[in-house]
């Protein structure tokens, strides 16, 4: 019915988009590439090679691995519960899991502060116990797990539902159990979820600042993450510092974008 | 037996979707479970697959209850309509996916997986991936898959209906084959009725959840037992008469019952004949058996036949069931089939039948009339003939006028649903309640009629009642207090031709019941009474042993038949009394107080007035 | 796993191989031997680069000469009101150097350091010090020489927010001893002052750092800040304005405190010895050559950048911290500069 416009059709509509988008998104993203480079290579180098610099990338690709397997296994674990299983409350629970998306993220740092911090609800007990989430390693995974969620989840639940039952009840039938069926049957299916949440996730903890900032007492070499580390050398005047690890952090989530969309290209083309 | 389902049945939202279904079937039979949408075969099938929990019923597989057993120990194998092959597997792990997960080693699997893919025709096709294969070989590695870990049972829930018509063909081929090949016991669920008729050894119909007849496809196709199964296959033509003496009467129409479907006297009676045994003839028969002439009112081809609708005269008293009469029509409609090569029929017809096939006695519609205010004695007793007789319960309210007939309608259904009664149907008039009565049996012809008293009348006999036993030519059962399951029958004899209907009647309630039964005859006093009396109730006693009801027979002397009727009922409390009654009375200003009224007015157990020519 | 197709090979090497790298330093095998004793530092924003680069390593190789122990300062910086907050809230610092000691008594308050603990320290805890002065932008153009010309129209003036920046509190301090000392028959001069500059304030950021940020980006003609940041800059020729020495100003003292509700007993001995470092002569020298003005006035002449300020008052002269701040911020301030100026 609709073919794509002629080419020519297209020349007014696709010039407006990209004077629209050019100064909203295109020119920021090349300013950050632009002074990363001012100083030449040599610098931009030089300024990578900083112990913190280092250390807050390493970091930063730490928690988001880490974050991203999580809550790989946690949130197929609840696309599977709420995607299978019927009970009370079930509709409430579906909202919950999806809160943290709404939630601003410092609120988030500040709340996991408020529950598990030394004055907190939860670390006031634990405390004497020695166990001190916050301002350690531990307490910025607790917050990338937390805003990173309801992204796994999203990915895996909606393949989960499409997924007719009767793929799952063929497998019984012919003997499976409930987990050799999600071995065998389910999780294979599942994997393009997974990989699309995973990435999200990645690229997200990556990025994540808000909850970060609160929760890990911004100790260098210690709990300071990229983001952290641009944010603090920017305000401490060392701009090419600044935007050297930034332009890395830019790159890297292209990179990873740029996978996320010729994986599900490449899905779309196999239908 | 491979598989025994007793009583199997699944509610779903307080709907028996399975409603208490037995079933079994033999070893290496390929059973069809024919119904339409909705009619709960899939349903079937999944809980014998254990996909499915089942409210009651238990399931056997092979002697094994596996009722409360999860679908992986059942051994079956299950093909769906959707194929729902794994889709990230290729062929041959599909298909080996059953072996692997028992454990078997490579080379047995592999080895078996050709096996299969040999027999099922897709030999070589192993490496490929269900986004390669077309829908029929998609199913096909659907029941290779379903086959490989050998199965005892096999299930298929309409597995063509997603393919071509021309691909349906083949694969129905190819399951037939492979069933017969490996002999695996086999269900199958369609809604197809070629299907059904060309891969079953035997078909089970299937309407709204309960199983209504079982049997070889030509046993169902032409000799049907229940008037439901004579309409969802194929097509034809079911009239409903009336038994006469032994013979169906369909207006001029007169065909002999055969021995295997009794039917008493004056019971409805319902013939069938399929389309390809309706002959139209330019000229009137002679010899043959004819319904009349007719006027072609519809003509189409298909294919090899040519199906041709006429319409005919009426007959009496004959009411048609199939094919359904459209609104406002009046004559009698026939099909037929002709094969369309023949010349065609132009004018009007002779019709003529040349096989036909009379079905089973059809379930004793009992008639119950209900009060608007509260549910009556005559309901529960209503309820246990229902019940006895394995009939159908229709109950009737009479509104005062028009406007409250729908408001009664409510009521009615509220209390039948209340009170248990699921499966009542409800109807409602309006006017006078002898009349509406009356009219309702005419119009829809029931076996019984069950009615209470409104309102104590006393010892006068309730005026409707008076009405209705003038004119009905149906048994009447008047219920005047809370009645239960009659374990004793009292019938009251006269002697000779009357008689004989009474016992007939009273015999075959009390068989159902498994009731006993007492002769009664009441003589005057004096002396002993005649030869021809004693050897009459023996003789009723022989006929009842013969209907296999207990019997006896009790003369007893009085100075009315009343009194000698009470102090028997007085005596022996039987939960039912049966009376003949006695023909339309001529109206006459004093009314005539005969034993039947008299009975009706003083007894106290429930009577059964039996018409002369019921 | 039969389902991974072969053209998931490149990108998952690549992300294992960014995993390798990223984990390395937490593998056990690539750790020097023993993980050091670690002390954490909390620091107020303009102490990033001495501590970070001079005071922590000399203090780590001292104490592994004295003891021949590994030792590993971290550190943590941002505005004072910050890290304050960042203490009660419970993070791991051991020590923790505000810029004006109104921050130290706020820990006490929350019993996180113990009360007026600091002042048993020398110099009453107070570790280096800098006077407020005016960044205009090079070659003066609106003539600027004191905060009286803050006040005049057609200038924007850049400051630091009070609630956050320990450093904007001074500049208030700062900008209301100036007026207050030049006129001092005139008890509402102090006022008239402030009143003068913030009408002319355009922007406002969370830390002097972040005002320094804001000026360099080309906001305003003016900015009231530490002199050790335009020294600094100067020093490494980053520097893109002149700086103006008012006649009078402030010199603003930097307060230490030790966290004892987070040091432990065993802990107590080094932390004290850091604490104590900072003031030995190495240490005030280093600060001195960062462009901080030394606790002992001997070591300031080695700096030659120092700029003259005629009347240099302190905190002390104003009547001490508390008073200050109820009388001069929230009473003078905030109840009726801001009101006015609304």
């Amino acid at each position: 019915m609709n073919d794509r416009r002629s080419r020519r059709d297209a020349l007014a509509p696709v010039g407006f988009l990209l004077l629209v988008l050019i100064p909203l998104i295109l020119m920021p993203l090349a300013a950050v590439f632009v002074f990363a480079f001012r100083g030449g290579a040599a610098e931009f180098f030089e300024a990578l090679k900083a112990r913190e610099a280092l250390f807050a990338m390493r970091f930063s690709l730490l928690i988001a691995f880490a974050t991203a397997a999580v809550n790989a296994v946690l949130g197929t674990y609840a696309a599977y519960v709420l995607s299978k299983y019927r009970f009370t409350g079930e509709r409430a629970l579906g909202i919950v899991v999806n809160l943290p998306v709404a939630i601003p993220t410092v609120v988030v740092g500040t709340s996991l502060l408020l529950l598990w911090g030394p004055i907190g609800l939860l670390g006031k007990a634990l405390e004497p116990l020695g166990f001190r989430p916050m301002f350690t390693p531990l307490g910025v995974l607790l917050a990338h797990l937390f805003v990173t969620f309801p992204y796994m989840l999203g990915a895996v639940k909606p393949v989960l539902d499409e997924l007719e039952t009767t793929y799952e009840e063929a497998a019984y039938t012919i003997g499976a159990s409930r987990l050799q069926t999600f071995r065998h049957v389910l999780l294979p299916a599942l994997k393009g979820g997974i990989f699309s949440g995973a990435l999200l996730t990645f690229a997200h903890s990556l990025g994540e600042f808000g909850a970060t900032v609160m929760v890990s007492g911004n100790l260098r070499l210690r709990t300071q993450t990229a983001p952290l580390y641009i944010f603090a050398q920017f305000e401490a005047g060392n701009i090419a510092q600044a935007n050297a690890v930034a332009a890395v952090l830019a790159a890297l989530s292209f990179g990873i974008f740029f996978v996320l969309l010729r994986y599900s290209g490449r899905r779309e083309g196999e239908r | 037996m491979s598989i025994v389902l007793t009583d199997l049945t699944k509610l779903f939202h307080g709907t028996r979707v399975v409603d208490r279904v037995s079933l079994e079937v033999a070893n290496g039979e390929l059973f069809v479970l024919l119904g339409a949408s909705g009619s709960g075969k899939s349903t079937i099938l999944r809980l014998i697959a254990g996909l499915a929990r089942a409210e009651a019923g238990t399931i056997r597989l092979h002697d094994r209850d596996v009722t409360r057993e999860p679908p992986q120990t059942r051994g079956v194998g299950l093909v769906f309509q959707n194929y729902s092959i794994f889709r990230h597997m290729s062929v041959a792990e599909n298909v080996e996916f059953g072996l692997r997960i028992r454990g078997t080693p490579i080379p047995e699997r592999a080895r078996r997986r050709e096996e299969l893919l040999d027999l099922i025709g897709l030999g070589g096709l192993g490496n490929r991936y269900a986004d390669q294969l077309s829908g029929g070989q998609q199913q096909r590695v659907a029941l290779a898959r379903a086959l490989a870990y050998e199965p005892s049972i096999l299930l298929l829930d309409e597995p063509f209906g997603a393919l071509d018509v021309k691909i349906r063909g083949q694969l129905r081929q190819s399951l037939k084959e492979v069933q017969q090949k490996l002999g695996v016991t086999t269900i199958l669920v369609t809604h197809d009725q070629d299907e059904a008729f060309e891969l079953g050894n035997r078909i089970g119909v299937i309407e709204r959840g309960r199983l209504l007849e079982v049997g070889k496809p030509e046993e169902l196709y032409f000799r049907p037992r229940s008037s439901a199964v004579a309409t969802f296959l194929g097509s034809g033509t079911l009239l409903v008469g009336r038994c006469k003496a032994g013979e169906a009467h369909f207006g001029p129409l007169v065909l002999p019952i055969p021995t295997d479907v009794p039917h008493e006297d004056g019971a409805r009676v319902r013939v069938l004949f399929r389309p390809e045994h309706v002959e139209l003839l330019e000229e009137e028969p002679p010899g043959k058996l004819v319904l009349g002439r007719g006027e072609i009112v519809q003509g189409t081809f298909a294919g090899p036949l040519r199906r041709i609708r006429v319409r005919l005269a009426p007959l009496a008293a004959t009411r048609q069931i199939a094919p359904a009469p459209p609104y406002g029509e009046t004559g009698l409609l026939v099909e037929a089939a002709v094969p369309s090569e023949n010349e065609r029929i132009a004018g009007r017809p002779w019709v003529a039948i040349r096989e036909w096939h009379i079905l089973r006695r059809p379930a004793p519609r009992i008639l119950v009339g209900e009060s608007a205010t509260a549910a009556s004695e005559a309901l529960t007793m209503g309820r246990i003939l229902e019940r006895a007789l394995d009939g159908a319960l229709t109950v009737l309210g009479v509104a005062t006028e028009r406007e409250k007939e729908e408001a009664l309608r409510a009521t009615l259904g509220q209390r039948m649903k209340d009170g248990g009664f699921p499966n009542a149907s409800v109807r409602v008039r309006h006017g006078d309640r002898a009349d509406a009565i009356l009219q309702e049996q005419e119009e829809n012809v029931y076996d019984f009629v069950v009615l209470g008293s409104e309102e104590s009348h006393g010892d006068r006999l309730d005026p409707v009642i008076e009405t209705i036993l003038d004119r009905i030519v149906t048994p009447l059962l008047f219920v005047k207090r809370e009645a239960a399951r009659p374990e004793r029958i009292l019938v009251c004899t006269a002697v000779g031709e009357p008689g004989k209907a009474d016992i007939r009647v009273g015999g075959w309630i009390a068989r159902q019941l498994g009731a006993r039964v007492t002769l009664l005859h009441v003589a005057h006093s004096g002396g002993e009474p005649p030869r021809w009396v004693r050897s009459h109730l023996e003789r009723g006693v022989a006929t009842l042993g013969s209907l296999d009801v207990e019997s006896e027979f009790r003369i007893r002397t009085a100075s009315t038949p009343l009194q000698g009727i009470r102090e028997e009922e007085t005596a022996t409390s039987p939960g039912l009394i049966v009376i003949g009654g006695h023909g339309p009375q001529v109206r006459s200003r004093v009314a005539i107080d005969d034993v039947t009224r008299q009975v009706l007015r003083f007894a106290n157990s429930p009577v059964l007035v039996v018409p002369e020519n019921a | 796993m039969a389902y991974l197709r072969k053209r998931a090979l490149v990108p998952l090497a690549l992300a294992l191989a960014s995993f390798g790298w990223a984990a390395w330093p937490w593998f056990p095998f690539s750790r020097a031997s023993a993980p050091p004793r670690t002390i954490v530092f909390y620091g107020f924003s303009i102490l990033g680069e001495v501590f970070n680069e001079a005071i922590f390593p000399t203090f780590e190789a001292l104490w592994r000469e004295k003891s021949g122990e590994e030792v590993e300062v971290l550190g943590s910086f941002a505005s004072s009101g910050t890290i304050t907050n960042q203490v009660i809230l419970g993070v791991p610092a051991d020590l923790v150097l505000v810029s004006l000691e109104l921050d130290a008594l706020r820990l006490s308050e929350a019993g996180v350091v113990a009360a007026g603990s600091w002042r048993a320290l020398p110099h009453r805890g107070v570790v280096n010090r800098t006077p407020f002065v005016i960044l205009v932008r090079p070659g003066n153009p609106k003539r600027i020489g004191g905060f009286e010309d803050l006040a005049r129209s057609g200038v924007g003036v850049v400051h630091p927010d009070p609630l956050t920046s320990g450093g904007a509190n001074w500049a208030i301090v700062a900008e209301y001893g100036a007026g207050l000392r030049e006129y001092p028959d005139r008890p509402d001069a102090g006022f008239m002052m402030l009143r003068g500059v913030w009408k002319n304030v355009i922007a406002q950021a969370a830390s002097a750092r972040a005002a320094r940020t804001q000026f360099e980006n080309g906001f305003g003609d003016a900015l009231v800040t530490y002199e050790q940041e335009a020294l600094w800059d100067r020093a490494r020729g980053k520097l893109e304005a002149d700086v103006v020495y008012p006649r009078r100003t402030v010199l603003s003292e930097h307060t230490l405190a030790v966290v004892d509700r987070n040091v432990e007993p065993a802990e107590r001995p080094i932390v004290e010895a850091f604490a104590r470092f900072l003031w030995s002569d190495e240490a005030q020298r280093l600060f001195v050559r960062y462009g901080f003005r030394s606790v002992v006035d001997e070591w300031n002449a080695a700096n030659t950048a120092f700029g003259r300020v005629d009347d240099p008052f302190t905190i002390e002269d104003l009547g001490g911290w508390e008073r200050a701040k109820r009388e001069i911020v929230d009473g003078i301030w905030k109840a009726r500069v801001l009101r006015e100026l609304k």
